[in-house]
């Protein structure tokens, strides 16, 4: 599975006209579940160690199901986008399940990991279904203070919770569910660690080299390169610090810096700082010209977590993507979309609003401008009710005011099994981020078995 | 080693109570509950009011005074998660995640009465002095006091057997003395390797009416390890141990 044709396997399955949706006993099946949690017998406890000897080989994963109800914004830029040439009404479902599948085989001193992700997807567009492996690579471990691996991976670089603006070789996380696991990049590193005594604890070196050739690492830049990068981290009287770099012609060359601490036993802090150099991005100006620009930029993220004496915990960041649009290239970008479905109105031509598509991966990306607030509240099991953690997430865009405030209920009535409600709403003025989304309004259960 | 230790510790216990070494009793406790180096497997068990149950295994290691780092090996939907303490600093690490998250000690990675430093406990000499001791009908009554703010518990009241010198009871208090939570140290077995102790921890809670959490342990023995598995970088790697 290593370096085999960038390690993903991809199948479309086409179009099909039946939306199938899931059987009405499903929902209050879940609720009744509790019912079968077993009971803990009088004062009777077993356990052997023998149950849990360790086997060579590991398989395990999850199986979910995730319906999601959009309220569709039929006057905003990117539902003009995205819906110009069909009526799907006020609102629209999505039917999701996905197979995520681990497995491990350990000999001696190595250890192969392959993690597949699958996903299937009936929504307006049809059925879909895709599977790519995530991880897939080899370890070798001579010894506790040295690890080999190569092979696709995710290095999970930075110390913030929604956004990594030093995490130079991971592609972006979700803010608005950043614990998903996502495809990693092919890359060979090796990390070295020392443990010490006194004020420096601990130090690691991990440098890292990540190709980019023909099908290998495709999407991560420039082709016909090998990139260099590294991470050196030390734990310094309690504190976190990383220095991070990478280098090489496929992206231009970036350098960071990260760190965490506990300031006291309920308190923490954390934040990161990258310097990225030639940074490429498509505007579009007001008159509907394409300029490709190439920039240096700055990116940093403040954050803290706090842990409150009735078990809230909130978690606050404030990002600076200094690679990030301006207001003023959004407002361009919205109302070229506005003119061209105004165009395709009158017309019927669908050209600009064709060419402002294209640039979607630019301006429609999760978060494309520069200055953002998240704030989180998480409320562990309130009221004496066990295994229940309702919270509430928003995130802000600083520069137009525009927000998604998304509440949610996670629940895990018996062991394996999560169970999530979670709404979010968008709201924001005209021109603004959160109010030219397609939708106005999101509601989702995601039903989750662990295997 | 704790041969020369016990040795001592009974010249001690020869003087009038008054005169009795708090801090050599509390080690000599400490010893007698887990090498100073040690792995072990333990189950946690969680138990609502109704009875139903949440299980969980864990792996652990221990190293030194400050050094512990615990792997989940069961259920599936924990399995691979570890957490490491280094003195009063802790993390995190989940699978999915990636990178180690720093934790707090009053939080619990797995719900119910056990918090984090329960569940990563270091010796009770590490982070409490004593500050009196009195003798009770068959043992002793230890009263221990923080060393520092980081600590889970600003005031603990440790009951110790006079003949095992092992703890029966502890109650965990805030500064004001209220009690938090208590634990109870029952089933006393030998592991092998010189190590008897107890081998059931249960916990209650006023703060938690009805609930209870149960720490199983099945297997404890003396290990030693290089100080680079307690580290961040290794807690991904923390299954190859077992």
């Amino acid at each position: 599975m290593v370096g085999c044709a960038a390690g993903t396997m991809r199948h479309g399955m086409g179009k099909v006209t039946k939306r199938p949706g899931w059987p009405s006993w499903l929902l209050p099946a879940v609720f009744l579940l509790p019912a079968l949690a077993p009971a803990a017998p009088a004062d009777e406890f077993s356990f052997e160690v023998a149950e849990f000897a360790r086997k060579p080989y590991h398989i395990g994963g999850y199986a979910e199901l995730r319906p999601v109800l959009f309220g569709l914004d039929t006057d905003a830029a990117l539902h003009h986008l995205r819906f110009f040439d069909r009526d799907e009404g006020g609102t629209t479902a999505e039917y999701n399940g996905r197979l995520q599948f681990e497995a491990s085989l350990e000999k001696g001193i190595g250890r192969l990991f392959a993690r597949v992700n699958t996903d299937y997807s009936n929504s307006y567009l049809g059925e879909s279904v895709e599977a790519v492996f995530y991880d897939g690579y080899l370890s070798l471990k001579p010894s506790p203070s040295l690890v080999l691996e190569a092979g696709k991976k995710n290095l999970r670089w930075g110390t913030g919770y929604a956004w990594n603006p030093v995490a130079f070789v991971d592609r972006p996380k979700d803010p608005d569910d950043p614990e998903l696991n996502r495809e990693g990049f092919i890359v060979a590193t090796a990390e070295m660690i020392r443990s010490l005594a006194g004020p420096l604890q601990t130090f690691s070196l991990a440098p890292l080299v990540l190709p980019v050739d023909g099908d290998v690492n495709d999407d991560f830049g420039e082709s016909d390169h090998l990139n260099f990068g590294g991470r050196l981290y030390v734990l310094f009287r309690d504190t976190d610090i990383d220095l991070l770099f990478l280098t090489g012609g496929s992206r231009g060359s970036r350098y960071g810096m990260d760190f965490a601490r506990n300031l006291t036993s309920n308190f923490e802090v954390h934040g990161e700082f990258a310097l990225l150099h030639d940074v490429r991005k498509r505007v579009i100006d007001s008159a509907g010209d394409i300029a490709e620009q190439e920039e240096d930029a700055g990116s940093w993220l403040l954050g803290l977590r706090y842990l409150t004496a009735a078990e809230t915990t909130w978690i606050a960041e404030y990002y600076h993507n200094g690679a990030g649009f301006s207001r003023e290239e959004m407002e361009n970008y919205f109302t070229l979309a506005n003119r061209g479905y105004e165009v395709f109105q009158a017309t019927g031509d669908d050209g600009l609003l064709r060419r402002m598509r294209d640039l979607a991966e630019g301006y429609g990306r999760m978060n494309p401008m520069r200055d953002y607030l998240y704030l989180r509240a998480s409320q562990k099991e309130p009221f004496d009710i066990l295994y229940v953690t309702p919270a509430a997430t928003a995130i802000v865009n600083l520069a137009d005011g525009s927000f998604s405030l998304s509440p949610e209920i996670l629940y895990t009535p018996v062991t394996n099994l999560e169970l999530r409600l979670k709404g979010s709403w968008l709201n924001g003025g005209s021109l603004s981020e959160y109010g030219e989304k397609q939708n106005d309004w999101r509601f989702e259960l995601r039903l989750r078995y662990y295997l | 080693m704790r041969i020369l230790l016990s040795l001592a510790f009974s010249l001690l216990l020869a003087l009038p109570v008054h005169a009795l070494d708090g801090e050599a009793l509390l080690l000599q406790i400490d010893r007698n509950l887990n090498p100073e180096t040690y792995e072990s497997y333990r189950k946690l068990v969680n138990i609502e009011p109704d009875g139903r149950s949440r299980e969980y295994v864990l792996f652990t290691v221990k190293k030194g005074l400050d050094k512990v780092a615990s792997l989940f090996i069961s259920p599936a939907s924990e399995k691979g998660r570890s957490t490491l303490r280094l003195g009063d600093n802790m993390w995190l690490y989940m699978p999915g995640v990636g990178r180690p998250i720093r934790i707090t000690s009053l939080q619990s990675v797995v719900g119910g009465v056990f918090n984090n430093s329960d569940i990563l406990q270091l010796d009770y000499a590490a982070e409490y002095n004593v500050e009196k001791v009195e003798e009770t009908g068959d043992g002793y009554l230890l009263h221990l006091r923080a060393k520092s703010r980081g600590v889970a518990y600003d005031r603990v009241r440790l009951w110790a057997d006079r003949e095992a010198l092992l703890p029966t009871r502890i109650e965990c208090l805030t500064e004001t003395d209220m009690l938090i939570k208590t634990l109870h140290f029952r089933e006393v077995k030998d592991f092998g390797g010189g190590i008897v102790r107890p081998s059931i921890i249960e916990t209650d809670s006023p703060l938690y009416q009805g609930y209870r959490s149960i720490m199983i342990f099945a297997g404890i023995r003396e290990r030693t390890l290089p100080d680079e598995v307690f580290t961040q970088t290794f807690m991904p790697n923390l299954e190859s141990l077992r």
